[in-house]
């Protein structure tokens, strides 16, 4: 599913990464490759998704989470 | 000969604050040779010997997504930097790393800096800094801007880098790579230093990343069989994921044994559960502007004091000299032009010295990151960041501390952008007139005018970021936001203020030459011996037929050239046009903070008509804000064309809106 699909407080595993060179380097240098943890700390409708990866807090905009496909993973 | 270091980090990484801590006020802002890009460069001596600081600009990683990071690498590989400290913030090294593992495949020696000991403390992680030398084979230090002695370490460490021109240990990397399909084949028809200052492994893993730089560096460098053979090979998209997985991958194996986390997991802060509300996001940033609008005023206030009382000085200066015989034109001058610039400046450099303090201090403290965040979508559409809607908020007060303000946008194309279209913002100086203006001819529909104006704004912003922002945002560096929010650091007062300081007396002396320079080219348009009329009348009336054409009468053209100058100055000018009085008197009295005359209502109303006054409010509103303001966007942006380019621009459109309004108010009256 998409990392916008994933609801508050539940944590996932990104699968694969899909967008143009730009986006690749972006996302890969703020830390999501895939395999990445990451939980989703904050997610309301037409705001960006708030995440927790690598130790770091990420706002990503929903249209870019497009290209970010996850699978849920369930405690 | 003199030794440069060159800072590299990631945003948030706290490099600007070590910059401003290693140079204090020895630093110079200016833009790298035909480059859009902003270059920043200090000096600091040590032992007596002189060191060259030159803070990279760049984002996340040494990419060619933007000419940030193509200056930055190719600077570095130009071999001009003795040595690179690289920065990465402790209390998120897995992330952070990222900087280091991109750059690592480049020739030039360096050292890693990890920022933010105390935040990492404080989250309960424990970081071994020797166990992450051994491994990267590079000076390797713990580091808090904020702790004093941390400095003698830093430079201990600097030496040693220096010293021993350390190169980092890739062979773990490598390792990495050489899983992937295709690494090798590309690598094996690279030779080294095909491109100098990068080793083939830097080349390829760009290559694999599709960097349109390098590859077309690489089509140059290379004999066609070879450059077909690497073509052959390259993996596209996936390509560039695996070569990101790798760094990944690279910089677990270094962290592993060298930190230690206790933290309990991740919660948002009450502060972020605010500013990352879906209803309260908004309304919370406008209202931290807006306290920090107001806060800037508290170390404004002397100088608004100072600024003030200096054309006081006019009488005395006026007295004395007169006295001594001096000659009435250079008594004029010193008077109208010297005193009267440096009264209007010092007041105006206040607001932009608070503006720069509490702004800086918002950015250190993280808070400008939530600032963007909320702000970044609306922004987004205009081709900004989010930090863009600072300076906007902040032109209502005073587009000069706008302009000053936009200095924590790192991008200087958006920079330019912002500013541009902070200056259809209408200043307090416009809000001191405009509301009189509007209520003494249109009475209650004033409100009416007042919205029109705040309209106009908003599609003249829009239409001013099409107008301008395919040039100096391209479409193809635009894109969705993927950003971190820091955690919130407590701020070095000490350096901060130092900086602002040393900003405030750089924009002192850059602004008041232009200020001057143009001041004394209005003085000279309307200085009148006895006897004979100003250039600047002369030329009012001369060219009145066109004037008219967009509401404006000489009187009010001439009204509206003084705005050019200030905005408050305009209605004494029209008071004394419509009088009789002299122009120049009526201008520099009134700049000096004289009122208007007591009648000026009964005035304004017999000698200007509805549609005139409206076409005239619109043109003084969106003409170029004043002076200082031009003075202050040359001084940020470091570009005379573009100053000029805006300016023209300003003073086209408002022409062109005092037609529509003259025009619209024909059609109503």
């Amino acid at each position: 599913m998409k990392l916008s699909e994933i609801k508050e407080n539940t944590k996932a595993v990104v699968n694969s990464l899909d967008g143009d060179a730009r986006f690749i380097s972006r996302i890969t240098s703020i830390g999501l490759t895939p395999g990445s943890r990451v939980e989703v700390i904050k997610n309301d409708r037409r705001r960006p998704v708030l995440l927790y990866a690598r130790d770091t807090m990420i706002a990503v905009d929903r249209k870019e989470c497009e290209g970010i496909q996850v699978t849920e993973v369930r405690a | 000969m003199s030794t440069t270091i060159a800072l590299l980090g990631q945003p948030n990484s706290g490099k600007s604050t070590l910059f401003n801590a290693l140079t204090g006020l020895r630093q110079h802002v200016g833009n790298w040779p035909g480059k859009t890009v902003e270059k920043k460069e200090g000096t600091f001596t040590l032992g007596g010997v002189t060191y060259k600081v030159a803070d990279l600009p760049g984002s996340y990683s040494m990419s060619a997504n933007s000419d940030e990071e193509v200056v930055t690498r190719d600077f570095i590989a130009s071999g001009q930097a003795d040595v690179v400290c690289i920065l990465a913030d402790s209390s998120q090294l897995e992330r952070s790393l990222f900087m280091l593992a991109d750059y690592a495949g480049i020739s030039a020696p360096c050292f890693l800096v990890l920022n933010m000991e105390d935040v990492a403390k404080e989250q309960g992680k424990k970081i071994d800094p020797d166990a992450i030398e051994k491994k990267l084979g590079i000076p390797v230090m713990m580091f808090s801007a904020t702790d004093t002695k941390a400095y003698e370490k830093f430079y201990a460490v600097l030496e040693r880098a220096l010293k021993n021109k350390s190169q980092l240990n890739v062979s773990a990397l490598e390792n990495e790579y050489e899983k992937v399909e295709g690494y090798s084949k590309i690598k094996s028809q690279l030779d080294d230093g095909v491109i100098s200052g990068y080793t083939p492994m830097w080349l390829t893993v760009k290559f694999m990343e599709n960097d349109k730089v390098v590859s077309a560096k690489l089509k140059n460098a290379l004999p066609d069989e070879k450059l077909k053979k690497i073509e052959e090979t390259a993996g596209g998209q996936n390509g560039a994921i695996a070569m990101g997985e790798c760094k990944f991958k690279w910089i677990d194996g270094i962290l592993s044994g060298a930190v230690s986390s206790s933290s309990p997991g991740v919660q948002l802060g009450k502060l972020d559960r605010i500013f990352t509300h879906r209803i309260w996001g908004k309304p919370a940033v406008v209202l931290t502007v807006i306290l920090g609008l107001i806060a800037s005023f508290i170390p404004a206030l002397p100088f608004m004091g100072i600024g003030s009382a200096i054309p006081m000085l006019k009488g005395p200066v006026t007295a004395s000299l007169s006295g001594a015989g001096c000659p009435e034109i250079v008594i004029s001058v010193l008077c109208d032009v010297v005193i009267q610039s440096l009264g209007y400046i010092v007041q105006m450099l206040g607001f932009v010295f608070g503006v720069t303090f509490v702004f800086g201090l918002l950015e250190e403290a993280g808070v400008m990151a939530r600032i963007s965040y909320v702000f970044d979508n609306t922004m987004g559409k205009l081709g900004l960041q989010g930090k863009s809607v600072m300076p906007f908020l902040v032109s209502f007060g005073c587009t000069m501390g706008g302009a000053g303000g936009a200095r924590v946008i790192d991008n200087w194309g958006q920079k330019v952008l912002t500013i541009a279209l902070a200056w259809a913002v209408p200043c307090g100086a416009a809000w001191s007139i405009v509301p009189m203006l509007a209520a003494t001819f249109f009475g209650a529909w004033s409100v009416a005018v007042i919205v029109a104006i705040l309209l106009t704004m908003l599609l003249h912003m829009w239409l001013t970021a099409k107008i301008f922002g395919r040039r100096l945002v391209k479409e193809e560096e635009r894109c969705g936001m993927i950003m971190e929010l820091p955690p919130y650091h407590k701020p070095k007062w000490g350096a901060l203020l130092r900086y602002v300081l040393g900003r405030t007396k750089d924009t002192f002396f850059r602004v008041t030459k232009v200020v001057m320079l143009v001041c004394a080219i209005f003085w000279l348009l309307s200085y009148a011996p006895e006897g004979s009329n100003s250039i600047l009348y002369n030329i009012g009336i001369a060219i009145e037929p066109v004037t008219k054409v967009f509401g404006l009468p000489w009187q009010l053209f001439l009204a509206f050239v003084a705005s050019m100058v200030g905005k408050e100055g305009s209605v004494g000018v029209i008071s004394a046009l419509y009088t009789g009085g002299s122009y120049g008197a009526a201008f520099n009295a009134a700049m000096s903070g004289a009122g208007a005359a007591p009648d000026l209502t009964e005035i304004l109303l017999a000698n200007v008509a509805r549609p005139e006054a409206l076409a005239f409010i619109f043109a003084i509103t969106f003409n170029l804000p004043c002076v200082v303001a031009l003075a202050a966007t040359y001084q940020e942006i470091h570009s005379a064309k573009w100053t000029a380019k805006i300016a023209l621009y300003y003073t086209a459109v408002s022409l062109v809106l005092a037609f529509i309004a003259y025009r619209v108010g024909m059609l109503i009256w």
